[in-house]
């Protein structure tokens, strides 16, 4: 073990040895390393496979498929079938990948002083930040995959005192059988600077796979970091993503993750506080239906005096499906006169539907104000007899708390064509009709 | 226009409605009283849908249809509407979009286009009027942070905006200052016509001095004990439901 690691943050690694007796997936790497050409810098066997046993998988079941991601077959498909832009009236700058290949057709870069913004791919000699021992590759196996695998992504750099004038969408789509998917973004934004990013991940009907996309980002002092990040795919792909986000000195970042669609998906976001007067915020809304998973798991490390963190995650279950909120903040012993929320608030819309709901402060200071809740409860019926005492439909009424419940989450998003597409898209999904109409007035 | 017979409703396993015969024609105006707990609201949500209600037997018909055998929003849209005792807050639903889905899951019923937004703020200021209903209130979350009478006119309010054929007002008098009641009776009165019955539930006498019944009938432990024209309102209010209830006995 390394010594010079707070135990504080240490995450399963200590599990490793058990776990690590389950692997039998040295094959089947060695077999990816030969038909992807990659040089074996991160060692997966360090850490632990992904089993039940092992807390950050507790209710996340993956011992029936982990194996398959490594014996995918890697495709590079062209934009086949890729949806031209997913958000409508969007200006925005683009970068689309398809199943991990830049599609420099359908990308828009921008020509911007002070900003280099391009494929990892055609970076040149321009450096990639590197995971360091709190990063989720040292943790986590699917992190440890994207670790060794990943070769395209954004990279991103906008120097002291810029501010982008347009965000910048990136568009990951996945096509085809047994695709895997791997992408990493490089993010470093100077002092000052500010920058929008919408992340927007969709998949083709009959795609499967997996798709595993890190995006680490470092947000220098006063920097401003928007991520509006949306999943909304088709097929059967699996969906497992990481933010590695480092802030400094009165910085402010947030995440918005939405997820509107997906057969199995977990968002795993950890922000490091390192610097005084910084903000950190995470919003999320999911509304899973029959059969699909998701599961978010986030940790905010405070490690400095002076900062503040929200945190709001709103989920709607449907039909049979499992919902995963765990919500870790760390207060160190430095971290005095921090404020830290954390809300995590569940509709079981259906008796199939199952919720598991885990927020986990762990606090070392003596001065912050840390405040949590959770709660998993159903529609309240008391408001929908009243609505059907009017007239309105129970569909209709029940999509009406549907929208109040998770408005505020919506409202937080960064982009506002971004927030109307997915209130189209999630209208689209569960069939109601009355929502498109609800929301022109808000604005 | 409404047919009740012989209504036995339960909650919970408890017996509240125990055979209630009533009889409302078109235009006319009745009034139920009784004390507290003898089962008014009750049938107030019985006749709404509320689910909860168990209808243990009897029949409902209302303009020729078996009413128990729609559920709460059928029966919204078939004309039936019920000013709650207790209206419910919904925060994060503005008052304004809920009256609109509401308007609009009528006019579906009627198989009429959703309302042209123009036409529906036409609509809303015309009948907010009738309650002096604070023009802010409409943006804000229904009912959330609404005062007493703030939420009783709004109820009278959305009466006035869905036009239905027979209203049951459920204590609508309940916690209103003179000066509110006088504005909520006369959106009542303003709202009154041949075609169209209403159903008064109140505990005092003194709504039906600006509401005035054609019938007044009493409420007690599940049954209709007693009824007559509104002068039987009076003679309630000077000796009491004790009175009623030893008569009764007697
Ligand atoms: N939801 C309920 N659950 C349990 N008991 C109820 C419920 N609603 C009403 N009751 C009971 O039914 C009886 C009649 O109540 P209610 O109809 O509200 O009377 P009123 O409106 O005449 O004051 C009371 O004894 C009350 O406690
Ligand atoms: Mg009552």
């Amino acid at each position: 073990m390394d010594n010079a690691k707070p135990q504080l943050m240490d995450r399963p690694k200590a599990e490793a040895k058990h776990a690590a007796s389950e692997t039998s997936g040295a094959a089947l790497v060695s077999a990816l390393d030969e038909l992807l050409g990659v040089q074996a810098d991160v060692a997966l066997d360090a850490v632990p496979v992904p089993h039940r046993r092992v807390e950050r998988w507790k209710y996340t079941p993956v011992a029936a498929w982990w194996k398959d991601v490594l014996a995918s077959e890697v495709q590079t498909v062209a934009a086949a079938g890729c949806e031209a832009n997913p958000v409508p009236g969007l200006d925005a700058y683009r970068l689309v990948f398809v199943n991990g290949t830049f599609d420099a057709a359908a990308s828009d870069l921008p020509v911007h002083t002070g900003v280099m913004c391009m494929p990892v791919s055609q970076r040149g000699d321009a450096p990639l930040q590197s995971a360091d021992a709190f990063s989720p590759e040292e943790s986590d196996w699917f992190a440890g995959l994207n670790g060794r695998y990943s070769q395209e992504g954004l990279y991103l750099r906008v120097a002291q005192g810029v501010e982008l004038d347009r965000p910048i969408l990136i568009h990951h789509h996945t096509c085809g059988a047994g695709v895997f998917n791997v992408l990493r973004h490089d993010i470093a934004l100077g002092l000052n600077a500010s920058v929008k990013i919408v992340q927007w991940s969709t998949a083709a009907a009959e795609a499967d796979g997996a798709v595993n996309v890190l995006t680490r980002a470092d947000v220098g002092e006063g920097a401003r970091l928007h991520i509006d990040k949306v999943q909304d795919e088709e097929g059967t792909v699996r969906h497992i993503a990481f933010e590695d986000i480092r802030q400094g000195k009165a910085s402010q970042v947030e995440v918005h993750t939405i997820t509107v669609r997906g057969a199995w998906v977990r968002n795993d976001l950890a922000f490091r506080i390192n610097g005084q007067g910084a903000h950190a915020e995470l919003n999320g809304a999911f509304l899973p239906g029959e059969g699909e998973f998701v599961d978010n798991h986030t940790t905010v490390d405070h490690r400095v005096p002076h900062c503040t963190s929200s945190e709001n995650y709103k989920g709607i279950l449907y039909g049979k499906s499992t919902g995963v909120f765990n919500g870790k903040v760390f207060v160190r012993p430095d971290a005095q006169q921090t404020n830290a929320y954390q809300q995590n608030a569940n509709i079981l819309a259906s008796d199939m539907a199952s919720m598991n709901a885990k927020p986990e402060l762990e606090i070392y200071a003596d001065d912050v104000k840390c405040s949590h809740g959770c709660t998993v409860g159903q529609f309240d019926s008391d408001a929908l007899f009243y609505a059907r005492s009017r007239g309105v439909g129970l569909e209709a009424a029940k999509a009406m708390l549907v929208h109040a419940f998770i408005g505020d989450v919506l409202k937080g998003l960064a982009v506002t064509e971004v927030r109307l597409e997915v209130e189209h898209r999630l209208a689209e999904k569960h069939g109601w009709d009355v929502w498109s109409d609800h929301l022109n007035d808000d604005a | 226009m409404l047919k009740i017979n012989e209504l036995k409703a339960s909650v919970e396993e408890a017996a509240i409605l125990k055979g209630l015969n009533l009889t409302i024609n078109p235009g006319e105006v009745h009034a139920i009283m009784g004390p507290n707990g003898s089962g008014k609201s009750t049938l107030a949500s019985v006749l709404a849908g509320r689910e909860e209600y168990e209808v243990e037997g009897g029949s409902v018909d209302f303009n020729g249809a078996d009413l128990l055998d729609m559920d709460a929003t059928e029966r919204a849209r078939a004309g039936l509407f019920l000013a709650f005792q207790y209206p419910v807050e919904i925060p994060g639903v503005s008052n304004i979009n809920f009256m609109r889905a509401a308007v609009n899951g009528k006019r579906e019923h009627e198989g009429l286009e959703p309302i042209k937004g123009k036409a529906f703020l036409d609509m809303v200021k015309k009948k907010a009027q009738l309650v002096e209903l604070d023009g802010r209130l409409r943006n804000r979350s229904v009912n959330e942070g609404f005062s007493g009478g703030e939420k009783k006119r709004n109820e009278i309010f959305q009466m006035a905006m869905l036009e239905p054929e027979l209203a049951i007002l459920d204590e609508t008098d309940s916690g209103l200052d003179i000066d509110a009641l006088r504005i909520v009776s006369d959106g009542v009165n303003a709202m009154r016509s041949p075609e169209r019955s209403f159903l008064v539930i109140t505990h005092y006498q003194r709504l039906l001095e600006y509401i005035v019944p054609d019938f007044v009938h009493v409420l007690v432990d599940g049954r209709i004990v007693r009824s007559g024209g509104k002068e039987l309102a009076l003679e309630l209010e000077e000796k009491g439901y004790d009175w009623i209830k030893e008569d009764i006995v007697a």
